[in-house]
Formats: structure tokens, sequence, C-alpha cells
């Protein structure tokens, strides 16, 4: 018998605030304080980690939540980073609106994939589909020779924010850690709304969850648009970091670090991506000047991953701290 | 001119078709879509240049050799990372077989770098007249190739007690497991068949293509486009399904534009899957509840 206060206590430790809410705004505070202790490279590559968080929170929301096999991520960020590219190199428009044009830009590139999954084609169908639009878009890269210079590729000149000029990689970690920390917050709170919800009930069974009355078409949709959106910023990002934009970037090899991402940190979990971006942009640095091994390092997490931790190195964490643990759901 | 480029496209196409059956056996045989399918062909490729090029062994017995390796590739891929995750969603299952992929590339890259090489030329030169057609006879031996590999999967799986087995397995493992069938050991086989399968296709390929770690994306995503063309799961569907799209490749080539050749794979696969994703000879998709 469970005693009724017992029950209450239980049902009020369930309705708390989730408990990753405090430590969410934590992590970027605790992260300003970072750029004291880092020199130029590795500053870098802080800021690579962190355009690769978007590149996968944004595509765990397709993957992981959505549940669709979906292979045009590498797209989404490649036509992020060449519209970014193209408006600072051609036009030399303002860097937030360059930006913001970047993910919209990847916001309508994910829509234009979803509209497959709503004729009805899924699964491997679906990513077979999906990998011949992105490698599409790299003939394209290549071809469209008036904006995007083919395949020598665009040089993007040095930023400026309101005539604030970016010179050094810091200041673009603060401009970085500024649109990474929102837009994270922006999809951990869409994941745990109804939408989000929806999404969820999709991948665990679509025919339910459309006889539930959830309009399985129109969050199919969204779910992609809202991908391609982070991830299209993740691609501006890294037009601004980079600063060259050619279509070499954007190959199959990119989209499997992609899949190395989500799946290394953990499927359907954003601080698994977060996690995921941050170990598979650190650790091949350390591998820089062995041809292969980069490769080799990203395969094998994979494997062992999908062999015994199905749920991604998040679940580690998990194991040690209550603070990552999901609540209710797997979010 | 037509005629030049319709046989010279068939023969290209044979090599996707070859691909793509060895894809269709493992989907036949597992409902899984091999994404590192590309990476067995590369893989095979470059098991002859070692034997044939620094071990200088006679080409015959490098290849049989190589396609041994690759059946034991294969079958070990299948039983010790298909095998215990294969109940699981189908998302896992394409991030094994491209994780696989990724790892072959990647020690094809520790040993030989970004380089490429030129691959021994092993099959036989020389060429024929017909009419206004030039034949090579390497053309000829790849298409010969091609059309036995297609009739011996036909006769195994319309006309043997193994295509009942294989079909039995494609429906329902469990009902297939429940009557007796071994489908661990059918399934591992069948991975093996289709390294095997793919290593032929390095040996024919990388004479022409010259031979680099890379190889794999291009021809994964041709052998997809003649499976989409002729339908998921038709053997027939993947050999014509990869000549239609090697004829048409360079038949668009010469009378559109060169550089469309190279996204006329991936036309085809959108403009398939959309209009009509069952292909030419497939069965409609049937969603499973």
């Amino acid at each position: 018998m469970i005693d009724a206060r017992e029950a209450d206590a239980a049902l009020n430790r369930r309705t708390a605030r989730h408990p990753s809410g405090g430590i969410f705004w934590l992590v970027p505070a605790v992260l300003l304080l970072l750029p004291p202790l880092l020199n130029d490279y590795t500053q870098y590559i802080v800021n690579l980690a962190l355009v690769y968080v978007l590149v996968g929170v944004g595509f765990n929301v397709v993957i992981g939540n959505l549940g669709q096999l979906a292979f045009a991520n590498a797209a989404f960020f490649g036509l992020g980073a060449y519209a970014t590219g193209i408006l600072l190199h051609h036009y030399h428009a303002p860097l937030l609106l360059s930006i913001v044009a970047g993910a919209i830009v990847g916001s309508l590139a994910g829509a234009l994939v979803s509209l497959p999954a709503l004729r009805g084609i899924r699964s491997f169908y679906l990513a077979i589909i999906t990998l011949a639009f992105g490698e599409l878009m790299r003939w394209v890269y290549v071809n469209a020779e008036a904006w995007t210079l083919g395949s020598m590729g665009l040089h993007v000149p040095r930023p400026a924010l309101f005539g604030w000029v970016l010179s050094t990689e810091k200041h673009k970690f603060y401009l970085f850690l500024g649109i990474v920390t929102l837009l994270v917050a922006a999809t951990a709170n869409l994941l745990r709304s109804r939408i989000g919800r929806g999404f969820m009930a999709i991948r665990d069974n679509e025919l339910a969850a459309a006889a539930m009355g959830i309009p399985t078409a129109r969050y199919m949709v969204l779910a992609f648009a809202w991908s391609g959106f982070v991830v299209g910023t993740g691609g501006a990002l890294y037009a601004i970091l980079v600063r060259q934009v050619s279509p070499d970037a954007f190959t199959l090899l990119e989209l499997i670090l992609h899949f190395g991402i989500v799946i290394v940190g953990g499927l359907t979990r954003i601080a698994g991506s977060i996690l995921g971006a941050v170990a598979l942009t650190m650790a091949p640095e350390l591998l820089r000047d062995l041809p292969g091994y980069e490769e080799l390092l990203i395969a094998c997490l994979m494997i062992l991953i999908l062999l015994f931790l199905p749920g991604g190195l998040v679940t580690l964490f998990d194991r040690v701290t209550p603070l990552f643990r999901q609540r209710y759901h797997r979010v | 001119m037509l005629a030049q480029l319709v046989v010279s496209g068939i023969a290209q196409g044979a090599l996707y078709a070859l691909v793509a059956l060895a894809m269709t056996v493992v989907y036949r045989a597992t409902t899984v879509i091999n994404f590192g399918q590309g990476d067995f062909v590369m893989a095979g490729a470059f098991a002859v240049y070692v034997l044939v090029v620094l071990a200088g062994a006679p080409f015959v017995v490098s290849a049989v050799l190589a396609l041994a390796l690759l059946f034991g590739i294969g079958w070990a891929i299948y039983a010790g990372l298909i095998r215990p995750i294969v109940a699981g969603p189908h998302l896992a299952l394409a991030m094994m077989a491209v994780a696989v992929g990724y790892a072959l590339r990647g020690v094809a890259r520790v040993v030989w770098g970004r380089e490429v090489l030129p691959f021994p030329r092993v099959l036989p030169q020389g060429s024929f007249t017909v009419g206004p057609v030039i034949l090579s006879a390497s053309d000829l031996v790849v298409a010969g190739g091609v059309i036995v590999a297609v009739a011996v999967l036909g006769l195994v799986f319309y006309a043997t007690p193994l295509g009942k087995t294989a079909q039995a397995i494609f429906q329902s493992e469990r009902g297939a497991a429940l009557i007796g069938i071994n489908v661990a050991a059918f399934q591992g086989a069948m991975w093996g068949v289709a390294a095997a399968m793919g290593a032929l296709g390095g040996i024919l390929i990388a004479p022409i293509t010259l031979l680099y770690p890379d190889l794999a994306a291009s021809i994964l995503i041709r052998g997809f486009a003649a499976m989409t063309l002729g339908g998921f799961g038709s053997f027939p569907g993947a050999a014509i399904g990869g000549v239609m799209l090697g004829v048409s490749e360079l038949l668009v080539g010469a009378y559109v534009s060169s550089t469309l050749i190279d996204i006329t794979a991936y036309l085809v696969i959108i403009g398939v899957l959309l209009i009509r994703p069952s292909g030419l000879f497939g069965r409609p998709i049937a969603v499973r509840v």
C-alpha cells in the first residue's frame, strides 16, 4: 500500500520544475569565464564545438524526436553557410541579418525535405531521397558559380557587429555563445511543449498519433523546418568562424560526422547532442595529422555506442548525477 | 553516335547493376538497406590491389581470394555488428551500416592516405567493331559477368528452396525461425554474398575509375538510384535499373550537358520516389504497423 502522503510527495517531485532548468543557464554562464584561459587555437576549437552543438541539437529534432531517417542535414548546414557567406561576400550585408538569412534558408530547405515524408516516403526510402537531395545541393554549390564561386569556394570578409569588428576568436565566442544558448533553450522548450510531445508521438507510432488528433503532416513539416532553422544557423556561424565556404566542406563525410554527434552523444536527448558535439569536435583535433584515424575513431565510437550503449554517452552521466536525468519522458 | 552511347552506357550501367543487386540481396534477406555497400566495393578493389601489385599474385587467384575475404568480412559484420541490433529501430541499423562503411574507409585511408592509385589493367584489352559501334573486350566481360550474376540470383531466389527460405524470412523472421529455419546463418551468408558481390564490382570498376578510399560515395548513390528505379527488392529491377541509369547518364551527358552526368542519379532517385515510389518492378511500399 502506498501511503497517501508519499504519493503526494512523489507527485510533487514529478511536477516540480524540470531539474535541468537551473543547470541549463548555469552552463553558458560558466562558459563566459572561459576565454581568458584559452589561446587563439583552443578558442577556435571551442567556437567550432559551439557550431556543432547547433548541428547536433537541430539534427536531433528530426532524427531523435520525430524519428525520421533524414540524411539531408549536411545540406541544411551547407545552405545556411552559403546563404550567410553569399550575403557577406557579395552584398556586405549586416552580420546579424546574414545569420538570420542563413537560418531562414536552412528552414526552407527543411520544409522542402519534409515534403517527400508527406507523400508517405519513410524509413530507408526517406533516407535515400534526402541523401540524393544533399548531394544535389553539393552539385549546385559547384555549378552556381555566379554566387558560390564554384569549387574554389567563397571567402567571407571579417565579420563586424554594428560597426564593431569581430577581429579575434574570443569576440566571435561571445556572439556564438549567445546565439547557441538562445536556440538550444528554444529547442528544449519546443520539445517540452505540446508540439514536441506530438513529435515524439509520431516517432513512437504515427498511426496512433494521428488517431489521437495530432496533425501529423503539419508537425512533420514543422519539425523539419525547425531542424533546418537550427542547423542553418549552425552553418551561418560556421561560415563566420572559418571564413571560407567551399563545397568540400559539405560532403557525405560531413554528414557522417553529424550522425556521429547525435548517435555518440545520445539520440533524443539535447544534453546528448551537446555532449556529442563537444566530444567529436575535440577528439579529432588530437588526431589531425594522422589521416584515417579520425574516420576510424568516429566509426568505432558509433559502433560501440550502437552495440553497448544505445542511449549514448549521456546515459553515463545519468548514472553519476541526477542533473541531466530525464524526468518524465525522453527529451 | 547514339548506338555507341547506348552500348557504352549499358557497359557502365552493368556495374551499377552489380552494386544494386548486392544491396537487393541484403534487402531481401534482412530488410536492411546497406548504406556501407559502396565501401565493400572499395574494400574488394583494395584487396585485389594488395594481392596483385604488392604481393605479386596472379590476377585470377587474387580475385578469388578477395571474394572469399570479403565474404568472410560480410559474414563477420553481420554476425558481430548487425545481428545484435537487428530487432532495433531502422535508424540504428542504418547507422550501423554507415559506421561500418566509414570504418572500412578509415582503414583504407590509414594505409593509403589520400593517394589515388592506378589499378592494373586486368581485363582483356582490345576491341571489336560491329557496324557503327565499337565494343571493348572489357565491357563485354563486365556485361557478361552481370548477366551471369542476375541469372544465378534469379535462379536461386525464384526456383530453389533457398529462395522460399529467403521469402519466408523477408515476410516474418520470427515465423521463419519457428518453422526451423536458421535465420542467423542464412542472413549471415547473404551479407557475405553481398560483400563478395561488392568486391566483384570493385574489381571491375577500379580499372576504369582509379582506386582511392573515397571511391564508395559515388558508387553507393548510383547503386541506390538503380535500385530505386527498378523497384526495391526486385532482382531484374535492380539489373535493368542499373543499365537504364548507365545509358541515361551518357545520353544526358552527350545531348544536354556534361555537368549533368553527376546528378542524373540524384534526379532519378528524387523523381522516382516522388512519382512512383515502387519503381518499375517493385511492389507498392507497404507500411508495417
